[in-house]
């Protein structure tokens, strides 16, 4: 505790209390109206997953038709709980690693409102096609349902939440560039230019409408690929060498990881237009590039868990390693699914079956969400300057997600590979093949309201903590009875720097 | 001669030691060469996967007849019903989550075969039209709907397999359509080989496409079934886009003569 003490005095702590505060309204922001779509959205996601073994449950509510739950439920997972997840992470981590303070939060505010409106609309414009009249209506395409202009909305005010990053990172102190900042910065370049691309060729040329389809389906991939995964390496390669106080264990492999990641992401996509009349090359490069997302994904997963291996404790005590830890043994799963999903066999069962939402939902829920948790179980202590309330809420937040997840996962994979099967299999009827996977449909059902349990949970605990009503304490909430050292080192006790209320 | 080779030996050194300078050891990349990186990276599968496949698709060449009474003319598809705006309504009302429009070629799968999903199999009334699916068969639509998903079957033929269920019986396809979009599990079956074949669809009711009015108020327009508390059933616009819209999905364009590059029409499969 001495250390500490003395720590607090240093420019160091001052310059960190300075940033985070300087953060707080707008992470705080995202935080916390993300962790609110994501309720929404596992809502969403039990309603439409319970419609395709149940069709009846709830008929009768136009707005909740099974066609537009699951798009709703996809919209509100990937930009009203993911993309804003991400903002939150990438303002705080580039802040944090180029030591600039934010001057901007303002703007940064008023742009995050402006995202939560725009996602809100095109919610609405999903649900509401046909009932609220022609200012809401979805634009019906695969992937990008939310209306055409809706995109330009959403691409300014990532700019205007974004923009300042780049800023700090331009006018950082010359030193050391983390790896995380790589992954930031390229996540900052690629989105806006996949937005770009997807809205022009999309919504505004007019062109094919296979490559419409094609297109938006390219831009589903790549998002995830592109802005979800950077982002989510980013806050493991922050949070790794952090709690475990040494550097990450590859700089070369590091390297390779990013570039691979970089040079493969942007193939990703049109596989699920396999057999469609365009050019057959889109297709076979979007499936190549999904099995060659092992590649990064092995040289992630190898020099993060190198990074903490030995440090077993930290990782299970500490939840923002715990989570991070998860998330990335989930990528490399990732990978190895990916590679089975979409390989020349693999492709022909998951292209039109459960197995490619298993897929999808362990991409956005597995890998990234799981790393945004760790990474807002980290930084919201540190904005607010108070501890998480309660270590059972965490550990109950912990399990029931990870078992909601795998249950989702294998339900969705291993019923899709019967359904896909089934469905290519000319000896039976094609009803017979697509009905094999509504048992596993029940199973999805449930797990979603695992994963509702443990986001009201979650939901609850970040909700508290914005009303600026955590433990007011030195020592971090660590998922154990007796305190030991904080893993976190003594940055973690920010509370010793003096009165938090200031 | 030897002055030459040395010449070429010291500029190799120095090409190489430019090349250094431009691509740096990893720890010293610097944000130009970082940047170029990305450009690099990102730039070449943009180009390959979204503006040059963009444009080709965009100005393909049209397929022309190599015989018949039209040899040399062009082949346009032709499509009656609102196809544009029911493209439309099918989007937003998120059909393509559990319903697919691709006959894929039989390397990526078997949909050819399927049932009457490509097109009509050969019988005494009607010669094979199957086929797989062609650019142009989305013609007049913003977004071809390839379908993320098959909880129910291809609908790339559904028009062309309801006339020919429905050949015979007292119900135009429209109707079908209708009863199965206001109650699919009720609706009536199409007859098989003398049999009424039973629809055991999983598919949920689209009754927010319906108004129930009073009998007297619903015009001609009614469907031939009552709610239970003896309400007539009409279809809104949109429900009437919608129907005629699936209606018109006959990409088998039988009847019409098809050019030799696009009748793809496959030989049997030796198991079925």
């Amino acid at each position: 505790m001495a250390e500490t003490t003395s720590n607090a005095d240093s420019p160091d702590v001052d310059l960190r209390v300075a940033i985070d505060r300087s953060l707080r309204h707008p992470v705080m922001f995202f935080f916390s109206s993300g962790a609110v779509w994501l309720a929404l959205s596992i809502v969403l996601g039990l309603i439409a997953s319970a419609k395709k073994h149940a069709p009846d449950f709830l008929s009768g509510f136009s707005f909740l038709d099974a066609g537009k739950v699951d798009a709703a439920h996809m919209s509100t997972l990937t930009y009203g709980w993911g993309a804003q997840a991400a903002f939150g992470m990438l303002i705080w981590l580039m802040a944090r690693l180029s030591r600039k303070e934010c001057t901007a939060s303002g703007i940064i505010l008023v742009a995050g409102h402006i995202w939560n409106a725009a996602v809100a609309y095109g919610v609405l414009c999903i649900m509401g096609s046909g009932s609220l009249g022609p200012w809401f209506e979805s634009s019906g395409i695969a992937g990008m349902e939310f209306p055409g202009g809706l995109w330009v909305v959403l691409l300014v005010s990532f700019i205007m939440i974004s923009i300042w990053s780049l800023v700090q990172f331009q006018v950082r102190d010359a030193g050391h560039v983390y790896v995380s900042q790589w992954y930031l910065l390229a996540a900052m370049l690629w989105l806006p230019w996949i937005m770009v691309t997807a809205w022009l060729f999309v919504f505004v040329f007019d062109g094919s409408p296979l490559m419409a389809t094609g297109i938006a389906s390219w831009f589903k991939g790549t998002v995830f690929a592109l802005f979800f995964l950077p982002v989510a390496l980013a806050s493991a390669y922050y949070l790794a060498p952090k709690v475990t106080g040494r550097p990450v264990w590859s700089y070369n492999i590091a390297l390779f990881g990013f570039w691979s990641l970089a040079v493969v992401g942007p193939w990703v996509g049109m596989q699920k237009l396999a057999g469609a009349p365009i050019p057959q090359f889109l297709p076979a490069a979007g499936a190549a590039a999904m099995v060659m997302i092992l590649i990064p994904a092995l040289s992630v997963g190898v020099n993060i868990l190198r990074t903490v291996q030995g440090h077993g404790k930290a990782v299970a005590l500490s939840p923002s390693m715990r989570f991070t830890a998860c998330g990335i043994v989930l990528f490399v799963g990732y990978g190895f699914l990916s590679f089975a999903l979409n390989n020349n066999i693999g492709l022909k069962v998951s292209q039109f079956s459960y197995a490619g939402y298993g897929l999808d939902i362990l991409g956005l829920y597995g890998v990234f969400s799981l790393c945004a948790f760790g990474a807002i179980y980290f930084i919201v202590p540190r904005i607010t300057r108070r501890e998480w309330l309660s270590r059972r809420l965490i550990r109950w937040h912990f399990f029931l997600s990870l078992y909601g997840l795998a249950s989702i996962v294998i339900c969705a994979v291993v019923g899709g590979v019967f359904q896909g099967q089934g469905t290519e299999d000319l000896t039976q009827p094609f009803l017979t093949g697509a009905r094999r996977a509504a048992a596993y449909g029940w199973g999805i059902t449930l797990a979603w309201g695992f994963l509702l349990l443990a986001n009201l949970f979650f939901c609850l605990h970040l909700l508290l903590m914005w009303a600026r009503l955590g433990r007011r304490s030195s020592h971090p909430t660590l998922l154990d009875k007796h305190h030991v050292e904080s893993p976190h080192g003594p940055e973690g006790e920010v509370d010793n720097y003096g009165a938090a209320t200031v | 001669m030897l002055k030459v080779l040395t010449d070429r030996k010291e500029r190799s050194i120095t090409t190489g030691q430019r090349l250094c300078k431009k691509f740096p050891s990893p720890s010293e990349m610097t944000f130009k060469s970082f940047i170029f990186g990305l450009l690099a990276s990102f730039g070449l599968p943009w180009l390959a996967m979204v503006v040059f496949p963009f444009s080709k698709m965009r100005a393909l060449e049209p397929v022309k007849f190599e015989e018949g009474d039209r040899k040399g003319q062009a082949y346009s598809p032709m499509r009656d019903g609102r196809v544009n705006e029911g493209s439309k309504i099918y989007g937003q009302e998120g059909c393509y989550h559990c319903h697919t429009q691709l006959i894929r070629p039989t390397y990526a799968g078997p949909d050819v075969h399927r049932d009457e999903w490509a097109g009509l199999r050969l019988t005494a009334d009607n010669p094979d039209t199957r086929r797989e699916t062609v650019p142009t068969d989305y013609d007049g639509e913003d977004v071809a709907h390839i379908g993320l998903g098959r909880v129910g079957p291809d609908l790339s033929n559904l028009g062309r397999r309801l006339d020919h269920y429905l050949k015979g019986r007292d119900l135009t396809p429209e109707t079908w359509l209708y009863l199965h979009l206001y109650s699919p599990r009720t609706n009536p079956g199409y007859v098989e080989n003398d049999q009424e074949i039973h629809s055991h669809s999983t598919c949920p009711s689209k009754s927010g496409l319906f108004r129930e009015v009073p009998e007297i108020l619903a015009g001609g327009q009614a469907l031939p079934l009552y709610t239970p508390d003896r309400m007539a059933v009409v279809p809104t616009d949109r429900a009437r886009a919608l129907v005629s819209y699936l209606a018109s999905l006959k990409k088998d364009t039988l009847g019409a003569p098809l050019p030799k590059a696009y009748n793809l029409n496959p030989t049997a499969p030796t198991k079925e």
